[in-house]
């Protein structure tokens, strides 16, 4: 196969496309639209693994301390948790501050601790974690040593969220996985028919194209690069349509279980190549399985 | 040269050749002629290596097809014109698309594919009409374009079946001047026909089919 032949079999591409446009152009669009669904999911998977991260990065733990705690067993505690490298004491509540901050929390309802002859609540440590993915940190370990030490009541942190979080997260990329290899796999089915399609509206040229000495890689190369060209299209068009998409939504300002403003952001552009690759390889392939058994001529 | 030797091909029970022995030499011009049924469009397509025989072997240029890869079989066809009994032309091309195909799957330079082809569907008489298509023609002008598209890449051989099948005499004339022309040229011509007209008065060795063997020559 000469080099020179690679524009002439190009053209001869785009003449196919054109000719069966409306078989591609079903084609493209089934295609885009299964890239769309893939594309969407991977935003949120983004996005929601972005936000639990960041969950993590604010991780903070509440140290109740002992109403007899002595003062040497409270600066153990300081000494300690100031040992820790991604922890520090983001401040200290006593007994009266605590009840002081339930109060303001119960707003007019706040009466109720009026009957109280003793404060309850007792005085503790707000520790933050910095410089934590939220996984490495060894959290239950941390809380552990703390409520072995003297003078602790008992240590609390958000510990079963994260978990929670991370199973959800778990069973989010599992389920992608699953439905990722489906649209791939209909991606093929797609376009092994489309080209199948091609093909046989163009038999009669090609029975001629061999009869007069052509190389079956001179036929097969221009439905290859229908192939590339509709990957490459519809990987295109499905990410513009994802981009527009999230710049729709993210205008808004997202609110996730009555939690902080999240900010939603644009698939990294790793993933954006990931899916054109994707959409460029099923394209090649189910061209290969489609030209494969047509040339018997 | 073509060699057949003890040349079989059958379709399901039928036999449609049956031990055929024959040599063509080089530069030769040979009418295979008989009736419709004869054998004679299955024996040019084996020469053409568009049929494989059931047994038997066909030597193209010391060439055997039966033990050739595909690759090579391509190849070899881009020395052999076949004209066909229904010109097998594409519609949706230009005659001068039809005609420049058979160079373009050479991957013969574009200017060189351009003048060739200009040349060619000159000789057939056919220059005015290379934007046509072929539908726009009449039987006799769609015959010239198949046979310009057989000739444009210079074959060593040229098979032709029925070329002047749907033609009037003027034309199948004009047709077989041009085919004597090629013949001049040192190309080695094979022409499958059932007309008496063509060989009543030739001169060229004619060799006579009859239920898939060879029943007689001249």
């Amino acid at each position: 196969m000469r080099v020179r032949l690679l524009p002439y079999l190009f053209k001869q591409a785009l003449s196919n496309i054109l000719s069966n446009r409306v078989v591609h152009a079903i084609g493209l669009g089934t295609m885009v639209v299964s890239l769309l669904i893939f594309g969407t999911f991977l935003l949120l998977f983004v996005n929601l693994n972005a936000w639990i991260q960041g969950w993590g990065h604010s991780m903070s733990m509440s140290v109740y301390l002992n109403d007899d705690i002595s003062v040497a067993q409270r600066a153990e505690i300081t000494s300690f948790i100031g040992n820790l490298a991604e922890a520090e004491i983001k401040r200290f509540i006593s007994k009266d501050a605590a009840l002081r901050d339930l109060r303001s929390v119960l707003g007019s309802q706040a009466g109720v601790l009026e009957g109280l002859s003793d404060n309850p609540l007792p005085a503790s440590f707000e520790v933050a974690f910095t410089d934590m993915d939220g996984r490495g940190t060894d959290l239950k370990g941390i809380k552990q040593a703390l409520q072995d030490m003297d003078g602790v009541e008992e240590v609390q942190y958000s510990e079963e969220w994260l978990h929670r979080f991370e199973g959800l997260m778990n069973i989010i990329r599992l389920v992608g996985i699953v439905i990722g290899g489906l649209l791939c796999l209909g991606i093929l089915f797609i376009v092994t028919n489309t080209i199948k399609l091609t093909i046989y509206s163009r038999r009669e040229e090609i029975e001629i194209l061999k009869l007069v000495g052509a190389t079956d890689w001179f036929v097969k190369i221009p439905y290859l690069f229908e192939g590339m060209i509709q990957g490459i299209l519809s990987g295109v068009f499905a990410l513009v349509i994802l981009y527009l998409g999230y710049f729709l939504i993210s205008t808004k300002k997202m609110y996730f279980l009555g939690l902080a403003g999240l900010d939603f952001v644009f698939i990294p552009y790793q993933y954006t190549l990931l899916i054109i690759l994707i959409s460029v390889s099923l394209g090649l392939l189910g061209c290969f399985i489609a030209v494969g058994r047509f040339f018997d001529i | 040269m073509i060699q057949l030797f003890h040349l079989f091909k059958n379709f399901g029970p039928s036999i449609a050749l049956g031990d055929l022995n024959l040599r063509i030499n080089e530069g030769e011009f040979v009418f295979v002629t008989g009736p419709s049924g004869a054998g004679k469009t299955t024996l040019l397509r084996l020469i053409f290596g568009a049929e494989i025989p059931t047994r038997g072997h066909i030597l193209i240029n010391g060439v055997n097809l039966s033990r050739i890869s595909r690759l090579k079989l391509d190849l070899l066809r881009r020395k052999i014109g076949f004209v066909f009994q229904d010109f097998k032309l594409l519609p949706k091309k230009t005659v001068f698309e039809n005609v420049a195909l058979a160079l373009e799957v050479t991957g013969e330079h574009p200017s060189f594919i351009r003048k060739r082809t200009h040349q060619t569907l000159k000789l057939v008489g056919l220059a005015e009409k290379e934007k046509a298509y072929p539908l726009q023609l009449s039987g006799g002008e769609q015959q010239r374009v198949a046979i310009a598209r057989a000739i444009v890449k210079d074959p060593l051989i040229l098979l032709a079946d029925e070329p002047t099948g749907n033609l009037d005499s003027d034309l199948t004339k004009d047709i077989m001047i041009l085919f004597r022309s090629i013949h001049l040229k040192g190309t080695t011509v094979v022409i499958a026909t059932h007309s008496r007209e063509l060989l009543e008065d030739t001169a060229q060795r004619t060799v006579f089919l009859h239920n898939g063997r060879i029943v007689g020559k001249k």
